[in-house]
Order: C-alpha cells, then sequence, then structure tokens
C-alpha cells in the first residue's frame, strides 16, 4: 500500500559552522616550526581543514579533519608533507567529552550534521553509543550488499538491487488516526519536538527549535512554563503542553494551537513534577507563569484534579471543549503497566500516546530520581504496540517514543518497535552545541547559553544561527532515515512499524545464525 | 481468650485454601480497573431497581457497556416467591451460570449434598438480549436457591475444620463462605473455560453483573417491578477493552455485604499479603476483591463493631488523631498496628450494602479514604418516606430523586442535606452509615450516622409539602400582595425578598404556591420577567427562616416555578413579535442563530444534552458566544460539564446564570465572564481561569480554581479537598464556609498587596432557621497554605483555633488595618450578594462586635529554604566569575 508522498518543500541545508573560533574535533592538528610554509597541505586537503597562513599554515577546521584512516588516501597530509611537520592525534579533550550513553563520537556527529546537513565521513559513529544497553545493544539487520528486501520476512527472492529514488520514499506519518471529525494533521518526518519550557531554556532556544520545526513542516512543544508572545506567529506548529502545575496554561494558549498535550509525567523522574528551581525563576520567566520571582517551582506529580481513569477523560473533554479542532496528546512515562495505561488513554479520547522512557532528559531533578526508575523505552514499546493490537485499537491511536533518541538511528529503531514516530529533545540542544556538562539547573550555569534566561548567556546564541542548526541536522536524519527504508526494501516509515523482523538484540542472537549485516 | 481462639479457629479452618493461590493465573483474570461512577441509596420503603439507573441511563458515556453491576439488600419476599421468614434466615444463593451444562454438576458436588432448599429458580429474564439496543454479549443465565445448611453437614463441617468454640449460626455461616469459595475456585478459577461462579450468597441480598450498560441489568433481568430497600450500582470504566463475561465486574461480597468501589490503590499487594496471613486467598485479583474480604475479615472474623473497621480501612492520624479523646488513641493506635497493611493506600471510595442479621437491620455504608482524592456526596431526604443517598457526584443523586419522585410525590427532588465525609477525620471519621430497621410493627425507619455513631437528622419539626396532594388555589385571582407587586414594579428585587423574608416563616405552603403561581403568569407575560427571575433566584439562593416549613420543600416549588417561567420563554425558531428572552433546547439545537435586535438573553434547556463532547450543552453555549449572545440563563442542568469553558479570551460582559444540577469543571479558564451557580456545584470548577466573576450560592467540590490565575470569586457553602491549588496571580476569593483540607497548597499569588491573590476564609455556616452561626472549627484539616510561596489567607478566627501544625511553610501574622483595606471592598460585595453582613455577622462575636484585628488572622507564605534560590548553588558561578584563568586550564579548548 503505497502512501500518497505529499510534495512538502523541505528547506534548504545551509553550511552553519560553529558560533565558536574552534569547533571541538576528534582529532588535534599540529604544524611545529620545521613547517616551511610551503602550503602543500592547504592544497591537498579536500576538507578545507588548512588555511594559508604568514608563518605557517593555519588549522581553522580540525574537526572537518577525516581521522587516522585518511592514512590510505593519497592526499594525505601527514605522509605528504615536506619537512613531516603535521602530527595527527587523538584530541585529548574529545576523551574526556560526552558519557556513554552521548559519547563524544555522537556528540561531534551531531555536531557535524548540524553544520553539514550531512552524516560525518570522519571515523565517527553516528550511529550507537556506549551505553551497553537501550538501543545500543539494538541493530537493524539488512539485507547483505547488492541485494534488497522484499517487504516479506521471506526474503528468498533477492530481487535486482534496484535503485530507488529518494521522493519516493515516504516520511510522513498520519497524527490523527482516530477516525473522529477533528482535523487530520500529517507531518512530513516522523518526529516532533519535545517540551522544554521557557525557564528552563533561553527564548533563542526555543524560538530556534520552534522555526526549524516550521521549516520542517512539524511541530514543536512548549514544555509547561507558558506560551511566550514570541511564540504566537508560529501558533500552527505549537503544541501547548498542559502540566501538573498549569503554569501558564490559558483558553487562550490552549485555543491557538492544533495540538494540546496532557504532560502526566516525564521519563526521566516518574513520580515527580517539574522542577525549575529559584536561580532561574527570573523576573521575565515569574511573569509568564505569574509566580513570585526567585521562588523554586515544584509541579506537583498527578494533576491534582485526576486521580482516577475517568477523571483522565473528564480533562481530556475539557480541553476538547475548550478548543473543538484540537488534538490531543498524553504524555506518560513507562510504569510496568504502561500498556492499560495508553488503553485508557485511548478511551479517554486521546489522539496520541508519548511514551517517554527512562532515558530521558531532564533540566533539573533530585538526584534520587534521575533516570533508572520508569521501564527503558524499548520494553516499553513493543509492550503497548502489542497489546494495542489485541485489542483491536492499535491502527486509531498514534504512538510517539521518547527519552533520550539520540540519532536517526535510534528513531528508527524505536518504530521499528513499535512506536509511530518519536519525540527528540536533547539531540536538538546538542545540535546547538550543548556539551553535555550538566549544569542545566542553575541560573547562569549553561556554557553554551542554552539553558539559561540570563540575558547575557542568552545573548551567546543567535536566532538564525539557531534555526538553521537544528534544520540542518534533521535533514541529515531524515536523509539516513530514507537510507535504511531503501536498504529494508520499505517505501514508506509507515511500514516500517513494528517490523521486528528487522532488527535484533546483540545479546540475543548467535553471530552466525543471522542472514544479514548488522548495523 | 476464648475471644482470640474464636479467631484462630476460624482462620486455621481456611487453610485447606492455602494451596488455592497455584490456580489463580493472573493471565487468566479478566479483572476491571478502577471504576467510573459509583452510587447507592437505601430507603425506608421498598423501591423499584429502575432507578438506580436513573442517573446513568442519562449519561451513557460513563461507562461505555463493557460493565456493569447492582447489588440489592432488603428485598421483598413475594416478588421472589419466598415468605418473609425464610427470606429472614435464608442464605439467597445466587449463581451465574457461564455454561449451563455446568447446573448439574454443580449441584451434585456444591448444592444438594450440604442445603436443604427451601427454594429455587431460574431468574426469569427477557427472551432475547439483543432486543436490548447495545447490549452485545448476552448476560449469563442465573439460578437463585434459598439455603439452609442441613444440621448433620454442619455439626460435621464444625468437627472436621475445628469450629467446636463457635456457635452453629457462626458455623454456619463460615460453611457458606467456605462453600462458594470452594465453588468459585473448582468452576471459574481453575479452568481453563469458567462455567460458573457464585454472584451472591448473603442473606436478603443479591447481586448481578453483565457486560453492558448498567441499566442493561434491570432490562434483561426484568428488575423494573423489583423492589428492595437498599440499591447500589457501579458502571464500570475500561481500561481493558475486551471482558467476555462479567466475573471480574462489581460488586463483590464477603458474607452479607456486597461492595463496590471507585478509584484504585496501589498497594494491592500489601492488602494481598494481608490477607494471605490470614488465609484468605483472592481469586478475582482486583482491589474491590481484597477491599470486600477485609471488611467480611474484620466484621465477622475479628467481630469488630463498625467503628473499627472503618477504622482499620481509614485510619485517623496527624491533627486528626490528636484531636481524638484518650481513650480512642489508645485503641486506634491498636487497630492501626494489627491491621494497616490491611488498609488500601490511594484514591479510593467504597459504598457498602448488607444485611446486618444479628441486629435485624440494613445498611448503606460509604467510607472514603484519608486523602480525600476521590468526589463523594451524601445526602438524606425525611418526610413521608425517608431515603439516603451517596454517589460520586451530586448530580446523580438529584437525578435519583427525580427518577423517585416522578414515581412517587412522597419524594421530593431535592434532598433535605447534602454534604461530603472528610476521610479519617476526628469530626466525621469519612464515614456515613445508613441504617434501615423496623421501627414499629410494619413500618421501618432510616437513620443516618457517622462513624462515631453521631447521628444526621432534618428539621422533624418542620413540615415537608405533600406534592402528591393537587394544589387547588383558593383565590384564583388572588392579587400579589400589594408591596411586593409595587417593589417588583419598581425594580427593587431586594425590596420584594425582603418584604417575602420577614413573612414567610408565618405562611402556609399554599400562600407560596398562590404567590409562586402569580408570578410565574406574570413572568410569561412578559411582565417584569427580569425582576421575577431576580426575586425568585433571590430567594432560592438566600437563606432564612422558614417556620414550621421544610426548607427543601420551598426550594422545589421555587425550582419547579423557576423551571415554568423558563420553558413559557418562546424557542428561537418560533415567529413571534421581538423578544428579549429567548429559548433553545435540545430538540432545536440545530436552529442557533445569531441574537436579533431586540433579543438579548438566551434562555437554554439542558435537558437530553450529553454532559460532554461535540454535541454537548457547553459547546452550544460557546457557539452561541461566538454568534453574538451574551446573556445566559441555562436551566435543567443534569450534570452537564464545562459551561463557560471555551469562550477564549475577553469575554468581559457575558453573564450566566446557572440553575439546578451542573456538572464539573463549569467555569474552567474563564476571562471575564460572570457565572452565577444557584445551588451546589461540582468538581473542578475555575481550573485555570483568568478573570472574571464567580458566585456560588452553595458549596463547591474537589480541587476548586485549581492552577487559577485571578477572578473574583464568592462561594456561600464550603470548598472540599484541595481549593486553590497551585494557584497563581491574583484570585480574589471569599469562601464563608471552610474547606476540608489543602485549602491553598502550593499558592503562588505573589503579595496581596501589591496585585497578588489571596483568600477569604469566613467559617461561617446558617442555621435552621437561616441566621449565621460560626463553624466548630474554623478549619478542620492538618495542612494549610502548605509549600505556598506567594498570597495570603485572611481567615475568620476569633479563638485562635489555627495551630502553627496545620501550616507547613506559612507563618501565622497579627491582621493589619492595611488588610482589612485591601478585603474589605470583597466583604462588601459578598454581603451584597449572600446577606452576610459586615457588622452583625463577620465582626460580632458571641454577641459582641470587635475590632477586625481581633476577629480575623493573616497566613502568608514563609521563605522556605527549599523554595529559595539557593546561595550555595550560586557560588559555583561566583567562582566562574572571579576565578576565570582557574578555570580555563581545565575546561576543553573549545573556544569559550
Amino acid at each position: 500500500m503505497e502512501s500518497e508522498q505529499r510534495k512538502f518543500n523541505f528547506p534548504d541545508v545551509i553550511r552553519t559552522p560553529s558560533r565558536f573560533r574552534h569547533t571541538l574535533g576528534k582529532y588535534r592538528i599540529v604544524i611545529n616550526k620545521s613547517c616551511n610554509n610551503c602550503g602543500l597541505c592547504v592544497k591537498l586537503c579536500p576538507y578545507g581543514v588548512y588555511t594559508k597562513g604568514v608563518k605557517r599554515p593555519r588549522v581553522v577546521c580540525e574537526h572537518l579533519c577525516t581521522g587516522l584512516s585518511c592514512s590510505k588516501n593519497s592526499y594525505y597530509c601527514v605522509a605528504k608533507c615536506p619537512e613531516r611537520a603535521i602530527s595527527l592525534t587523538i584530541n585529548p579533550s574529545f576523551e574526556i567529552l560526552g558519557d556513554k550513553r552521548w559519547t563524544a563520537d555522537l556528540l561531534a556527529s551531531t555536531w557535524h550534521m548540524a553544520e553539514t546537513g550531512e552524516a560525518p565521513y570522519q571515523d565517527l559513529n553516528y550511529k550507537t553509543g556506549d551505553s551497553n544497553g537501550g538501543f545500543d545493544k539494538i541493530r537493524f539487520v539488512f539485507p547483505k550488499k547488492g541485494t534488497t528486501r522484499g517487504s516479506h520476512k521471506d526474503s528468498d527472492i533477492r530481487q535486482k538491487d534496484v535503485t530507488v529514488a529518494d521522493e519516493e520514499i515516504s516520511t510522513e506519518i498520519e497524527l490523527n488516526r482516530s477516525g473522529d471529525t477533528r482535523p487530520k494533521i500529517t507531518i512530513p518526518v516522523p518526529f516532533y519536538l519535545g517540551g522544554m519550557s521557557f525557564g528552563s531554556v533561553s527564548i533563542i532556544t526555543m524560538l530556534s527549535r520552534v522555526r526549524a520545526a516550521v521549516a520542517m513542516g512539524t511541530f514543536c512543544c512548549t514544555g509547561e512554563g507558558g506560551y511566550p508572545d514570541e511564540l504566537t506567529e508560529y501558533d500552527d506548529h505549537i503544541i501547548t503542553q498542559v502540566a501538573t502545575g498549569l503554569f501558564g496554561v490559558r483558553e487562550e494558549t490552549i485555543k491557538r494551537v492544533r495540538i494540546v498535550e496532557f504532560k502526566y509525567a516525564q521519563g526521566a523522574k516518574p513520580g515527580l513534577g517539574g522542577h525549575l528551581l529559584g536561580d532561574k525563576v527570573t523576573p521575565r520567566v515569574a511573569h509568564m507563569r505569574e509566580a513570585v520571582e526567585g521562588s523554586a517551582l515544584f509541579s506537583p506529580f498527578p494533576f491534582h484534579s485526576v486521580y482516577s481513569v475517568e477523571d483522565h477523560k473528564k480533562h481530556v473533554d475539557w480541553i476538547k471543549q475548550t478548543n473543538p479542532n484540537a488534538l490531543v496528546s498524553v504524555k506518560v512515562s513507562t510504569p510496568t503497566d504502561v500498556d492499560m495505561v495508553t488503553v485508557g488513554s485511548y478511551y479517554a479520547g486521546a489522539h496520541i500516546v508519548q511514551l517517554d522512557g527512562s532515558y530521558g532528559g531532564t533540566g533539573a531533578a533530585p538526584d534520587i530520581a534521575k533516570k533508572n526508575i520508569a521501564m527503558p523505552i524499548e520494553y516499553a514499546l513493543p509492550k503497548v504496540h502489542k497489546f494495542l493490537i489485541a485489542e483491536g485499537i492499535r491502527d486509531r491511536i498514534t504512538i510517539i517514543a521518547s527519552g533520550g533518541i539520540r540519532t536517526a538511528y535510534d528513531m528508527a529503531k524505536a518504530i521499528a518497535m513499535g512506536a509511530d514516530g518519536v519525540c527528540l529533545g536533547t539531540a536538538d540542544l546538542v545540535a546547538l552545541e550543548c556539551i553535555r556538562c550538566h549544569h542545566c539547573e542553575s541560573g547562569r550555569g549553561c556554557a553554551r547559553g542554552i539553558a539559561t534566561t540570563d540575558d547575557e548567556l542568552t545573548g551567546l546564541m543567535e536566532l538564525e544561527w539557531g534555526t538553521q542548526r537544528i534544520v540542518n541536522m534533521y535533514t541529515a536524519w531524515r536523509l539516513q532515515l530514507i537510507d535504511i527504508l531503501k536498504r529494508l526494501g520499505i517505501k514508506s516509515v509507515k511500514e516500517l512499524v513494528g517490523r521486528f523482523d528487522v532488527i535484533a538484540h546483540l545479546d540475543y542472537i548467535k553471530a552466525g545464525e543471522i542472514e544479514g549485516e548488522l548495523d | 481468650m476464648k475471644q482470640n481462639n474464636a479467631i484462630y479457629s476460624i482462620i486455621n479452618s481456611r487453610r485447606y485454601f492455602r494451596d488455592s493461590e497455584r490456580f489463580v493465573r493472573r493471565a487468566d483474570v479478566e479483572s476491571e480497573e478502577g471504576g467510573c461512577g459509583v452510587t447507592g441509596f437505601a430507603c425506608n420503603i421498598p423501591v423499584s431497581g429502575r432507578h438506580i439507573y436513573e442517573p446513568s441511563v442519562q449519561m451513557h458515556n460513563r461507562g461505555n457497556g463493557k460493565g456493569g453491576g447492582l447489588a440489592a439488600v432488603g428485598l421483598t419476599p413475594n416478588t421472589l416467591g419466598v415468605s418473609q421468614e425464610i427470606l429472614d434466615s435464608d442464605f439467597l444463593l445466587q449463581i451465574a451460570l457461564l455454561d449451563e451444562s455446568v447446573v448439574p454438576e454443580m449441584e451434585a458436588r456444591f448444592i444438594h449434598p450440604h442445603f436443604n432448599i427451601h427454594h429455587e429458580n431460574f431468574i426469569d429474564t427477557i427472551d432475547d438480549y439483543r432486543d436490548i439496543p447495545g447490549l452485545e454479549v448476552r448476560p449469563p443465565v442465573v439460578k437463585r436457591y434459598f439455603v439452609r445448611v442441613k444440621p448433620e453437614v454442619l455439626i460435621d463441617f464444625q468437627k472436621k475444620r475445628q469450629l467446636g468454640m463457635l456457635s452453629l449460626d457462626k458455623v454456619e455461616e463460615e460453611f457458606i463462605y467456605q462453600n462458594t469459595y470452594t465453588l468459585n475456585l473448582s468452576l471459574y478459577s481453575s479452568l481453563g473455560e469458567k462455567r460458573a461462579f457464585v454472584l451472591s450468597h448473603g442473606r436478603n441480598m443479591m447481586i448481578l453483573k453483565i457486560v453492558g450498560y448498567a441499566e442493561q441489568v434491570a432490562q434483561y433481568y426484568k428488575l423494573d417491578n423489583f423492589k428492595a430497600h437498599i440499591w447500589i450500582a457501579h458502571q464500570r470504566y475500561p481500561t481493558k477493552g475486551r471482558v467476555w463475561h462479567p466475573g471480574g465486574a462489581h460488586p463483590f461480597i464477603g458474607l452479607d455485604e456486597a461492595l463496590v468501589h471507585n478509584g484504585d490503590f496501589a498497594n494491592y499487594y500489601s492488602v494481598s499479603e494481608y490477607l494471605k496471613q490470614r488465609n484468605v486467598y483472592p481469586l478475582f485479583l482486583t482491589d474491590t476483591e481484597v477491599s470486600v474480604q477485609v471488611f467480611d475479615l474484620l466484621n465477622r472474623v475479628y467481630g469488630y463493631p463498625l467503628e473499627y473497621i472503618i477504622e482499620a480501612l481509614a485510619p485517623t492520624s496527624e491533627m486528626d488523631f490528636d484531636k481524638l479523646p484518650v481513650e480512642k488513641q489508645h485503641i486506634y493506635r491498636q487497630i492501626k498496628t494489627a491491621h494497616i497493611h490491611g488498609s488500601p493506600d490511594g484514591p479510593w471510595f467504597f459504598i457498602i450494602a448488607r444485611t446486618d442479621v444479628r441486629n435485624r437491620q440494613f445498611q448503606l455504608i460509604g467510607i472514603t479514604d484519608t486523602a480525600m482524592l476521590r468526589p463523594q456526596v451524601f445526602a438524606l431526604q425525611k418526610g413521608d418516606v425517608e431515603i439516603g443517598l451517596i454517589c460520586s457526584e451530586k448530580q446523580a443523586i438529584d437525578a435519583t430523586l427525580e427518577s423517585l419522585a416522578r414515581e412517587d410525590a412522597r419524594f421530593g427532588k431535592v434532598a433535605d442535606r447534602y454534604w461530603n465525609a472528610r476521610g479519617g477525620s476526628y469530626t466525621d471519621g469519612g464515614s456515613f452509615i445508613f441504617t434501615v430497621k423496623e421501627e414499629s410493627p410494619g413500618h421501618m425507619g432510616l437513620t443516618c450516622t457517622d462513624k462515631f455513631g453521631k447521628v444526621i437528622d432534618v428539621q422533624h419539626d418542620q413540615i415537608p409539602y405533600d406534592f402528591t396532594k393537587t394544589m387547588t388555589i383558593q383565590t384564583t385571582d388572588m392579587k400579589l400582595p400589594g408591596d411586593v407587586f409595587n417593589k417588583l414594579t419598581q425594580g427593587d428585587i431586594y425590596g420584594s425578598f425582603l418584604y417575602i423574608k420577614e413573612r414567610i416563616a408565618s405562611w402556609e405552603y399554599i400562600d407560596i404556591y398562590t404567590l409562586l403561581n402569580n408570578l410565574t403568569s406574570m413572568a410569561a407575560s412578559n411582565s417584569h420577567k427580569d425582576a421575577i427571575i431576580g426575586l425568585l433566584s433571590m430567594l432560592l439562593d438566600r437563606r432564612y427562616a422558614t417556620g414550621n416549613k421544610r426548607h427543601r420543600s420551598i426550594l422545589q416549588m421555587l425550582l419547579d416555578a423557576l423551571e415554568s417561567i423558563f420553558r413559557s420563554v418562546p424557542l428561537l425558531n418560533v415567529d413571534t413579535a421581538p423578544q428579549t428572552y429567548r429559548r433553545i433546547d435540545f430538540e432545536t439545537r440545530t436552529m442557533l442563530r445569531a441574537p436579533s435586535e431586540a433579543e438579548e438573553v438566551l434562555v437554554a434547556d439542558a435537558n437530553l444534552f450529553q454532559p460532554e463532547g461535540d454535541d454537548s450543552f457547553a459547546r452550544l453555549l460557546s457557539d452561541a458566544y461566538s454568534l453574538g449572545w451574551k446573556r445566559f440563563i441555562c436551566f435543567g442542568n443534569r450534570g452537564q460539564r464545562f459551561l463557560g469553558c471555551g469562550f477564549g479570551p475577553n469575554s468581559k460582559g457575558v453573564v450566566i446564570d446557572v440553575y439546578n444540577s451542573s456538572g464539573d469543571y463549569l467555569a474552567s479558564g474563564i476571562d471575564g465572564l460572570e457565572m452565577y451557580i444557584h445551588g451546589n456545584a461540582q468538581d473542578q470548577l475555575g481550573q485555570i481561569m483568568k478573570s472574571g466573576k464567580l458566585v456560588i450560592y452553595g458549596d463547591v467540590g474537589q480541587t476548586f480554581m485549581y492552577g487559577a490565575k485571578g477572578g473574583e470569586v464568592y462561594v456561600l457553602g464550603n470548598a472540599a479537598g484541595r481549593p486553590l491549588i497551585n494557584a497563581v496571580g491574583k484570585p480574589r476569593v471569599i469562601i464563608n464556609g471552610t474547606a476540608l483540607d489543602f485549602l491553598a497548597e502550593s499558592f503562588m499569588a505573589g503579595d496581596p498587596h501589591n496585585g497578588g491573590g489571596f483568600v477569604i476564609l469566613n467559617a461561617l455556616t446558617f442555621d435552621s432557621k437561616g441566621n449565621v452561626i460560626p463553624q466548630d472549627v474554623p478549619y478542620p484539616g492538618s495542612n494549610i497554605f502548605s509549600l505556598a510561596s506567594g498570597g495570603a489567607i485572611f481567615v475568620r478566627d476569633p479563638f485562635n483555633m489555627i495551630v502553627p501544625e496545620q501550616l507547613n511553610g506559612g507563618e501565622i501574622l497579627p491582621f493589619s488595618l492595611r488588610d482589612w483595606e485591601l478585603i474589605l471592598p470583597y466583604l462588601k460585595e459578598n454581603e451584597r450578594l449572600f446577606g452576610i453582613s459586615i457588622d452583625e455577622h463577620l465582626l460580632t462575636v458571641e454577641g459582641e462586635k470587635r475590632h477586625p484585628k481581633d476577629v480575623y488572622r493573616t497566613i502568608r507564605a514563609a521563605k522556605l529554604s527549599v523554595l529559595s534560590g539557593s546561595a550555595s548553588k550560586l557560588s559555583i558561578n561566583e567562582e566562574w566569575v572571579a576565578g576565570d584563568h582557574v578555570l580555563h586550564a581545565i575546561l576543553p579548548q573549545s573556544g569559550l
């Protein structure tokens, strides 16, 4: 069943380098004083690592160096240098960068994608991290090179390698599958951007994300801190979040938008509400939320008006009465009965259920709650997917996975495990050059001016720059998704949903038994 | 010791069930969750089962036909085909047959060998279940037996189970219990295919449950003419779609009790463990089943009085515990020590119907959880008939009364009293009991008590009006008393009200009826309609002495008169001369149009509208507003929700009057409009409201104004749990009564003297003569203003009864002149709206007028370290700024 490919005009990639002088790269290139400034390296390097210098060439784009694997190339500067003046080593800073989930490779890959709109060519692992679990243990099983896979499992028929044009692969998904009278909303990419409130991030960060979402034809959520006026011109692409503290929630912010999201819980800290510590409750934030400046804001865990499942239905009905056209999304964490919660939400009238797994990010959380409480998303997804099929309602609700989706491969794996699409958060911030230093919760702690509303730090980022960085990254993701689909012989991302047969878990397979290439 | 041994021997006699655990596999059990709505009523005369479903029939979308059940207690012998004696003494064994072929085997194993059967029959049903629209699954065939255990079987059982120290009647009860358990285990739990299970086995009690709408039970099993004293029902909300038989539905049974439950608890496993330690092994794996098993255990095995059972389920704690008398504290502490693990934890509300055989009475019991997380309303009405009602929502109570009143006019449409329980409290124990018992030969009476046995009653010296009598107006052309007429025509509504208020105590019902009749005719002919509606509303809203007449009868007359006036307004689509008032109802809803030149008021009849959804009453109103209507009168409400929602920003100028039984979420999100609710209001009102005016002439329910941003709000009565929680900005609220608990938790409303928000809590109520009197305590809860960081509460507390222990981050400050000047304008409006006088009622304490600072106290937020921006966090950044060069060396070379 071919899906109709809407002719959506995807935005152009515009090369958007780092706003800082030296982009962090995997390799360190040093030209020592034996250099005679012959300029050969400048001429040779196709990646633009060098420019001419007065005394010696300047290493301006270290991060574009393809690395030690270049030694097999004829233009390998290190070998070609007549004076042997060039040294190429792993950048020591790279070794302390990142952590097991967001490795240095993933960070640098994301920065590369945000700069160029393409997957990195350098020897950077842009597909998996180092967490030894979760998506990092799951691989796609692609047919061996030179073959493509039929849509059916019995791929004995080896088809000829047919080149399919990118335009013929559909990456769109439908958000309203309930069959009710509310508008259908199709987004050309299988993701939207998750909520990060004004107060937890700066207005420039918010607007960059929103404008990138607009460019990609998808949506961005406000988070629970209210709806800054600056967002009004993008109403059609905003998801208003109604969280348990009800901050900034007013009828007009509900009526303006096409999707309203109930945030019941967050995967990073299930059982707790949102936190915004006192430092970040600046005058502007306090004004937006109508709260008291300098005083920390804790959202309660439950909605106080929802203590049972029929209360939940009443709550959904309330939003539907306030906005007769909006779709309703329910964001929940992943307790052991997440399947029942999802079914309950369906009957309450939700169009979308967003499962926020335990790898999710947060701007602030008490140490005791940080991560590892809710069910990991790779357990929750198949459980929910299969349960909904058994209940006969899988095709009437849209399941969105979130919580630690870092790459296009994570996204595709999540879809293969039962999600219709994903919701993204940290990846956007990394595109804006977040280095994952974990100082988000203090008012002036963000080294990159992302997770702050301090005026001086906010000024570190320009809106156009931020917008384009995120656009570039998601363009790169979309191309990778298309590539994955092509290799699997699938023409539409909708057909990837629940395809457990195209993925394998490294702990549960025997290498010799897999027919295909693991990637 | 003998008592202990008796307990032990019963527990021990069940040890043979230990093995049953392995037969119960979770995957096989299709049990339901939570519950949508629970309802129950007890009446001193038997009433038809039809009435328990009236509320549900109106609200089809509450359950959606995935499961419903009911229980009846205090049955009528002739409809069952037995004598009163047999009905009283026999166990009514009612069994659902999922596979009819099981009957011979079932009877051979579980019925014939053990019982003397005094009567048996299959319950009559309609011919084809498909004749009931929407009923998709065939309800089970049900067989019923009236039995006593054969004496020799009983003796044998007593010996085998070592129950020698129990009297034979207790042994018989245990036999019935164990026999049912074994039957269920054999024919239901341990098989792949379920064949039969026991619906109920108590005395004078029966249960039915199906996969379908609750009222379909009544239709299918032909219960319309089946009468009982007590009915309880439950409509299921599905979190799991496919159930093909009703085994897992509510109600569940102990022995002589049936329980329905709204909510969910978190410690199901803990309670199951507690039961297993006492050899009770649940078969259906739902919280409801374990709840009633705990009840039965405490009642029959431990022999506790009802008060202790309630305490074990909902323990008293915090300030409430401290306020108990010392002897009770000792006992309650023991109960908690022994039984805390059997106490359900989480949002729950139980309704139990039972036969109390030894005391020869029937009881309907409502018990609410100690954190007040589920809504519950109790109601009492006494007159020629006596009835007590318990529901999740007030509008369900009113719908039930209306249904009863239509059939039998001795019932009034309005209850004498409505109230909420306060879970785990020292005041009422969070539980109320309606007991039906023979008071004189052939005549049953109903009594209402709380957990401690305190009686709740009506004003017996006030006689309700007998609506069965047709009122004949003595003088058909009797004019209105001149003064009333004059004032009305001059538009002096208050003056005409005062005139009536001063005389109504001495009038007879006929005088009131005549007056109302004349007013209705006047208004119907368009003369002074505004003023008359205003007058009648004021009579409805205000409190005054009614002499020897029951207040609710007057209310019923007023509501009838108003309805009559509203119905006489011409419909929108009727061609007439220009009208100020136009009416719209369900039938004519598609004719909604913009108001024409003269038209100002849209009178909207809520009857037959869905409570929510695209075709709802609330949607009609918001659509009408967008067409240009600004004045609304909404009547005929039966739980319709969301009125006033969806009007959007800047709705100032809109005025909405709401009559009858409105539903939840009214006035949520409003920005500018005014809403007047003439009666009690329900839950989740004013959520996130931004601005505008809300006046409630009665009580208001749970989580009032949750997350509100502003608004000017006046409540005549009490608020329930968690009013104004998480509110910010500048709401200004007067609650003339008090609240259950958690008032203004996490309040963040800035500085009240600088544009911020506040709550004025007057803690007043009215006596039976309509006089304003103070409540016993200004605030009964253990938590006021917890974790608040802004705003204030100004509480009327002349005897300084509120103590710091009730605060959690707030502080009590002296009430200043500046505070008084801030709240005075609101108190003046409060006086105008409700007649609560600043001088006579607010500032007068025990007959003496006092200065405001000796009457009110101020509660403000204290600076909480957990909420304030902590200096220690800032120090990291300060190091950064000061010691730049130090950090530069550590940070990676990233060009920062």
